[in-house]
């Protein structure tokens, strides 16, 4: 299958580096500290954020005294894919996930600030579509966001795979994944340019590898614009209904 | 036969009020950057940037707050950080020796030391040995109480105090759960309102609604619960209004304080308690409800 | 803007899936037309013209841009080749479409897209917001994709009509050409102008011809018998469904050579063939298509048919009446040798192709239908409509297939373009090379582009890279004529007593870099072809017979690989270099077998040459001992007239102590870089494996060998080289070679394959009995050297590798069409040995001594040792006439005979040869009988016919020139 025609189109219509559609809203819950609902194209998200609290039961032991002990559990619900599939919550995918998932948000967090608490992020996959990874460390960063944890910027991640052997795609949606090339992904912090995680499916040569990154990095710049647009626009609704915590003597809100 | 509502999700309510009078203050997002003087100190929400260090960035999304050199930002949302001085609604979760530990939706578990508690048969008795023995009887794991921070930990957790008779083990009631910015800081948490139940407002966002007791005041201390006594229907009812007037208050991130709640529940008794769990009728409640108080703050 | 493509499909387990795609929709897509003033095209997007010529056709008079349908690229890619239409728009639903349904077709569109001046624009409708169509529900596939073209034409009409004036003549309108009658009316209907393509075609003016290539495939049929003639075939749902029952196999339809009627289909998971036969049988089933298969109830099993039967000469109508004898046939065969025989129930892919061929005029001269006869046997006659009979008659010509109905005894197709007079030895050529798909176009400039400029020199920079070996005494031996030379050896002996033997190869990869234009066209060109009088080169001659030849006494770039051999020639160790060489001498085998001959020579030159054969005898022992097979083939070289370029004689090659003794370094070369590579690359070496034949191969030799009293055992390698040596007979020496060419024919081909796709265990070459090899000493003339040196350089760390080198996947392809073109290569080899033997007998009648090889039921197949060639003797006359003679066919002996006379394998036999030219295109060796003498059948011998004839046949004897020669060392 062509990855990419000879006009410049991909098979869904869009240009190499054309992200998807992103649409996201945070704060769906009000039961958790924080939540966010993210779609990355036709990949549905949704995160929650309990935290920091006192660790809990086994978790007593594990919480380490300067830092904040993040528990992320990463699950796909069982109707996400094309086939209705049973999956045991904890079964290795998941773990791989989730322990990937922890390394990009811990790398965002300022740890340092809870020590002795446990935050959980739980993040739950209700439609996908290629990029899961991406698009549940996206909304993972919201939910933060919302609950209001310390962090140092926001943690993106982005994929990226490579077209007949020449142009690199950004943001790879499932048909294109398993066409058979190979996919990287990437998580970085975008405003210091750090990167948290890189995960390639496959091995590509060499030669390819800062185009395809480059792209990536492009991408997750540009979600990072995406995701704080409606970071700022939450929070403007959010504050002003409540005038900002600031009351005047009559105890109105100002 | 019962009504059941369901509703899509796409046609839900926005609860949020829009008032578009004035301009949003300046928001910052987590790795934005406030600023490069190097005389401001970071403050909560703010961290010095590791490789440039004067710049300073912020590492929650709100609005900044500035105290002379001290530079804050305040997220819209987080967990209760306590200050001395607040008054606390919170659970027991542990008894351990000399102490109790309390749940106060907050980072860590705050402390109750048995040396801040009034024991029955008043106050300045020694602590015995029997006292310890005897923790389990005064307050177990489950039940509620209210407080006040005496000191904060170096680790950021709160030590309770509840040396008062207002403070003490609360008995009947219902305990409403909203965020803690939500609750305006006031001299007064402890309100008898004009609608006859009382409520305490936790600054930790635990509200506990009441039953006015015939009594003075005193009696809502110490540690006797009395479980026994029925509160009739009317005053039932009247708590079950409050409660849902401070939810749909909360939902539409209205402050709570005592005006508030109150004017809600005056505008709420055109409706009746079930519909007020209805999303149009919290956001009509809420809307009137500020309406008022913006009346209120015109005259 | 987004909107979703959600459909059906259905998993192999049957479940349903839904899947749900996003299609984003665009709005910076141009229309490509250069008087468009609303879409911001670049200079290069602009490729519909402004102007446009608007009296091409005389019913659509005015300027117009054309549309096409998808039946109509399909079926009609040969009208599209041509000039004539210009300024077309190829929607992306089409091309979609035809991607989908034939790649050859996408593969020529594509190819008339990227010439500029066709003026061919592909226009992206399905992204475009204006012209998406959704399906409606209800609505068919092939509906909506109608739509959606008649939605883009009429989108390009109201577009360009904004930037146009508006008059009729110097209006640029659109028409659309389809050959759907359904679309066509209701584009009608919506107002756009359309019209099918043979309306069109015959609407131009200046193009006659063009409706001759029009494809009959959805046309009237004249003619016909009113009766189906053959079974239906199956629908494909049908098929699948049968083949999932397992009622239905899936496999290749193989026509025999021999019987029209006949024809075996190779079905995956059986051992044997399945026979088909008979037009009912065969189901117009064509050679190479895949087909859907029937077995029948073992109780209609039947044999192979003995006979060679092939189709009349005239055209018979639409009847079949060769049914009879083949009835006949069935019931005499025995139970024992009946094989599984099935029948065509359908076709699942078609594989036809243009073929090569003469027409057979009708005989009423004003019919337009007329016969074509395709030059390969294995392929029925075609019937086409042409105008154009009375001036193709004497030509070769190319047709295409374009469907075969039931109601017809042939296929129909048509007319695609001449080549030349039949005969003509160009134009048989170039039938030759097209027939065997063979790349034989000039190199073209980009290919060129690549070549290095000259004058070429050696810099510093290159001598500093690679190690210098031009002091050594570097030898070539090549034979006569050779001008590319691949490879050179040297030898010397060191102070321990060992040798130190290098073989040097010509460094072909470090002027061909992968991925430009000449590594590709290298690639699939694949190997050089060698004709008898021609060389088809694999790359640029500059390269193959300049730069990169190791020619005597000049600097040339080698890959070199230097053992140091014991005196006993065992390998003490190997190293690989890229180097420098300065080749001594440049010598002919038989220069180098004087100059190992001549005891008073005693330069380097000579005591190298010494060494290297003396290793070599050792070498070659040890290979027969491990069950190296040394097989025979007659092998010929024409002697050819230096003006007319005829053959004059036919000489035998020869096999000196020298041939053998490069043979064996570049086997042990070859041995060497197969383990190295391998051992660096395990996943994609390429490499080269000779797979043990299946025992039943073999059964042929056996039976022939048994018959004259000799054991074959064909176990192992071994066994049958030592059972081979043990088959002599001292009154019949070529007896030996008759055996051996008989072996010869039962092994399998030869393959590359990638490394990464096999097993260890099956790396092996049978014939050279080694477990590992490649193919590593002839780069200039073979492909998977090129690529070897790559992967051995990477070893080294001489230079680079590149991400399709390591792709075991690519490498895999790659090798599929390395083996393709290698076989090809050869048939065509020997295609033109058999031209070239055939216009050497055009003028001819020669007795010659042959042996049977084989003996058919109608007939004996002879070879002649001197010319190494095979004919066949009739021993039952031709239909229609009346045997004089009876012969009686012994099968179980495998014999023929006549009263005293019985003919077997292997008996000697003199017969008399001559070109029976009286099928043009298949001209053909006759052999009558001289010896052993029988009255009424036998021809007098020719000494006895010479003394009545006129000798006239004195031609002018110039000295023969040498043709550009063939490598004496088969391809192992």
């Amino acid at each position: 299958m062509e990855l990419l025609s000879d006009q410049g189109l991909r098979l869904d219509g869009r240009r190499p580096e054309e992200l998807r559609n992103i649409r996201c809203k945070l704060g769906v819950f009000s039961q958790a500290d924080g939540s966010a609902y993210l779609e990355q194209g036709n990949t549905k998200v949704l995160a929650t954020v309990y935290g920091p609290h006192q660790p809990r039961g086994q978790s007593r032991n594990k919480a380490p005294h300067d830092q904040v002990f993040v528990n992320c559990q990463y699950s796909m619900a069982v109707f996400s894919t094309g086939e209705r599939k049973r999956r045991p919550r904890g079964d290795r995918k998941s773990q791989e996930m989730s322990i990937h998932l922890r390394q990009a948000l811990v790398a965002a967090i300022r740890t340092e600030l809870y020590p002795r608490s446990q935050l959980d992020i739980f993040v739950e996959v209700l439609q996908a579509d290629g990029g899961n990874y991406c698009a549940c460390v996206n909304a993972a960063t919201l939910a933060l966001v919302d609950a209001g944890v310390g962090m140092r910027e926001y943690a993106v991640a982005c994929s990226a795979s490579l077209a007949n052997g020449e142009v690199a795609l950004v943001d790879v949606s499932h048909l294109e994944e398993s066409s058979g090339g190979s996919n990287l992904t990437v998580a970085t912090l975008p405003v210091s340019g750090q990167v948290a995680l890189m995960e390639m499916s496959q091995r590509f040569h060499s030669d390819h590898l800062p185009k395809v990154l480059e792209r990536a990095i492009e991408g997750c710049k540009d979600i990072h614009q995406i995701l704080d647009g409606a970071v700022r626009k939450h929070v403007e609704e959010t504050g002003r209904a409540s005038g900002w915590g600031q009351v005047d003597r009559a105890g109105i809100a100002l | 036969m019962q009504d059941i509502k369901i509703r899509l999700a796409s046609e839900r309510v926005n609860h949020s009020l829009t008032f578009g009078e004035k301009g949003a203050p300046q928001l910052f997002t987590p790795g934005q950057t406030i600023t490069d003087n190097q005389r401001v100190m970071s403050g909560h929400g703010t961290y010095l940037d590791e490789d440039n260090k004067d710049v300073l960035k912020a590492s929650v999304a709100g609005t900044v707050e500035r105290v002379n050199q001290l530079i804050c930002v305040r997220p819209i949302k987080c967990r209760y950080m306590g200050e001395i001085g607040d008054v606390v609604v919170g659970r027991i979760t542990e008894v351990q020796q000399k102490r109790w530990k309390v749940e106060t939706n907050s980072r860590l578990d705050s402390v109750l030391l048995i040396s801040s508690v009034n024991l029955p048969g008043g106050e300045l008795r020694r602590r015995s040995a029997e006292d310890e023995q005897m923790m389990r009887k005064y307050l177990q794991e489950g039940d509620l109480v209210s407080a006040e921070v005496q000191s904060v930990f170096s680790d950021g957790s709160l030590s309770l105090h509840t040396r008062s008779l207002k403070y003490g083990k609360l008995s009947q009631g219902v305990l409403v759960k909203v965020p803690p910015s939500l609750i305006l800081r006031r001299k007064n948490h402890f309100h008898n309102l004009l609608c006859g139940a009382s409520v305490i407002l936790g600054n930790n966002g635990l509200i506990w609604i009441y039953p006015t007791s015939p009594e003075d005041e005193s009696g809502v201390g110490g540690f006797t619960q009395n479980l026994e006594e029925v509160i009739d229907t009317e005053d039932r009812e009247r708590i079950a209004r409050l409660r849902n007037c401070i939810l749909a208050l909360a939902a539409s991130k209205l402050m709570l304080f005592d005006s508030s709640i109150q004017y809600a529940f005056e505008e709420s008794l055109s409706y009746s308690i079930k519909e007020l769990l209805t999303p149009e009728t919290m956001v009509d409640v809420a809307l009137h409800t500020r309406h008022r108080l913006q009346s209120y703050k015109d005259d | 803007m987004l909107t979703t493509k959600t459909f059906l499909r259905k998993t192999k387990r049957g479940n349903i899936l839904k899947i749900v795609r996003e299609h984003y929709l665009r709005d910076d897509i141009w229309c490509g037309s250069s008087l468009c003033k609303n879409c911001s095209l670049k200079e290069k997007d602009k490729v519909l013209d402004k102007e446009v010529i608007s009296n091409v056709s005389s019913v659509f008079s005015f300027p117009h841009y054309l549309v096409l349908d998808t039946n109509v690229v399909l079926h009609q890619i040969d009208v599209l080749e041509e000039d004539v239409l210009e300024n077309v728009i190829i929607l992306q639903t089409v091309l979609e479409e035809v991607k989908h349904r034939s790649s050859p077709v996408y593969r020529r569109l594509k190819d008339i897209i990227e010439n500029p001046n066709r003026k061919f624009y592909i226009f992206v409708n399905e992204h475009h917001k204006d012209t998406y169509v959704e399906r409606k529900p209800g609505e068919t596939a092939n509906d909506r994709n109608d739509r959606a073209i008649r939605v883009a034409t009429s989108w390009y009409a109201t577009h360009l009509s904004g930037s146009q004036p508006k008059a009729k003549n110097k209006h640029v309108s659109m028409v659309l050409l389809t050959d759907d009658a359904d679309n066509c009316q209701k584009a009608k209907a919506e107002g756009l102008i359309a019209s099918t393509v043979y309306d069109y075609v015959k609407s131009l003016q200046d193009a006659p011809t063009l409706l001759d290539k029009l494809s009959k495939k959805d046309g009237v049929f004249e003619g016909g018998s009113k009766e189906p003639l053959f079974p239906l075939h199956l629908s494909p749902k049908e098929i699948q469904d049968g083949l999932k029952a397992g009622k239905l196999h899936q496999g290749t339809f193989l026509a025999s050579r021999e019987n029209f009627l006949e024809g075996s289909v190779n079905v995956e998971g059986f051992e044997k063939f399945i026979l088909v036969q008979g037009h009912a049988g065969l189901n117009r089933a064509v050679d190479g298509d895949t087909v859907a298969l029937e077995l029948l109830p073992e109780s209609d099993w039947v044999a192979p048919s003995d006979i060679v039967l092939e189709d009349s000469e005239d055209d018979p109508g639409d009847i079949l009446d060769e049914e009879v004898k083949m009835e006949k046939e069935k019931a005499k065969a025995k139970k024992v040798e009946r094989e599984p025989t099935g029948r065509v129930v359908g076709i699942i892919r078609r594989k036809w192709r243009q073929y090569c061929g003469i027409l057979l005029p009708s005989q009423d001269k004003n019919s337009v239908r007329h016969l074509f006869v395709p030059a390969e046997r294995k392929i029925p006659k075609i019937r086409i409509e042409t105008r154009q009979a009375e001036k193709l008659k004497s030509q070769r010509i190319i047709v295409a297939i374009d469907a075969w109905p039931r109601t017809s005894r042939y296929p129909l197709g048509h007319f695609v373009r001449a080549l030349g007079n039949v005969g003509d030895k160009d134009t048989e050529n170039e039938v030759l090379l097209l027939e065997h798909d063979v790349p034989h176009s000039k190199f073209s400039d980009q290919v060129l582009s690549f070549l290095p400029k000259l004058p070429w020199i050696i810099t510093e920079e290159d001598y500093a890279k690679r190690v210098d070996l031009r002091g050594l005494t570097i030898c070539s031996v090549d034979p006569v004529g050779c001008t590319d030379i691949d490879d050179a050896l040297h030898c010397r002996e060191l102070e321990n007593g060992n040798y130190e033997v290098g073989v040097h190869i010509a460094d072909v990869s470090h002027f061909i870099r992968p991925g430009n234009a000449l590594d590709k066209e290298a690639a699939l060109r694949a190997t050089t072809v060698y004709l008898v009088d021609k060389r088809i080169d694999m790359v640029p001659e500059l390269l193959s017979s300049n730069l990169c030849s190791l020619r005597g006494n000049v600097e040339r770039f080698a890959f070199s690989c230097i053992w140091e051999i014991t005196k006993n020639a065992e390998i003490v160790n190997t190293k690989f270099h890229k180097s420098v060489i300065c080749s001594k001498a440049a010598l002919t085998y038989g220069e180098a077998q004087a100059k190992i001959d001549d005891k008073n020579l005693n330069d380097d030159v000579a005591k190298s040459l010494r060494g290297l054969n003396s290793l070599a005898k050792i070498l070659k022992k040890r290979r027969i001992e491990n069950g190296a097979l040394v097989l025979a083939s007659p092998e010929i070289r024409f002697q050819v007239d230096s003006e007319t370029h005829d053959p004059i004689e036919v000489v035998a090659k020869k096999m000196l102590e020298t041939n053998s003794m490069v043979e064996e370094f570049m086997l042990l070369a070859n041995i060497s870089v197969a383990e190295k590579i391998f051992q660096e690359f395990p996943d994609c070496a390429m490499l080269r494996r000779h797979p043990q034949p299946p025992p039943s191969n073999f059964d042929p030799l056996i039976k022939a060998g048994n018959l004259q009293g000799f054991e074959i055992n064909v176990e192992s390698g071994k066994q049958l080289a030592e059972s081979l040596d043990l088959a002599l007979k001292p009154e019949n020496p070529y007896f030996n070679t008759m055996l051996r060419i008989m072996a010869t024919r039962c092994m399998m081909q030869a393959v590359y394959f990638a490394s990464g796709m096999l097993q260890k265990e099956e790396f092996a070459h049978y014939g050279l009995a080694c477990p590992i090899y490649t193919h590593f000493t002839s780069p200039i003339r073979r492909y998977a050297d090129i690529i070897v040196h790559r992967l051995l350089a990477a070893c080294i760390g001489a230079d680079s590798t590149y991400a399709d080198l390591l792709d075991k996947r690519k490498s895999h392809s790659l090798c599929h069409n390395l083996n393709y073109r290698n076989r090809m290569a050869q048939y065509a080899g020997r295609a033109s040995v058999n031209l070239h033997t055939h216009l050497f007998f055009r003028n001819r009648v020669q007795d010659e001594q042959g042996y049977v090889l084989y003996v058919r039921k109608n007939a004996l197949q002879v070879l002649i040792p001197k010319y190494g060639l095979e004919g066949t003797l009739y021993l039952a006359p031709p239909k229609g006439q009346v045997a004089k003679v009876n012969f009686t066919y012994n099968e179980e002996e495998q014999s023929q005979s006549y009263g005293s006379i019985k003919f077997r394998v292997f008996d000697p036999v003199t017969v008399q040869l001559s070109l029976d030219r009286t099928n043009v295109q298949h001209e053909k060796l006759m052999l009558l009988l001289v010896k052993p003498e029988i009255p009424d059948f036998s021809v007098p011998s020719q000494a006895a016919a010479d003394e009545a004839m006129d000798v006239d046949q004195v031609k002018d004897t110039a000295a023969p020139s040498q043709p550009p020669s063939k490598r004496q060392r088969k391809s192992k």
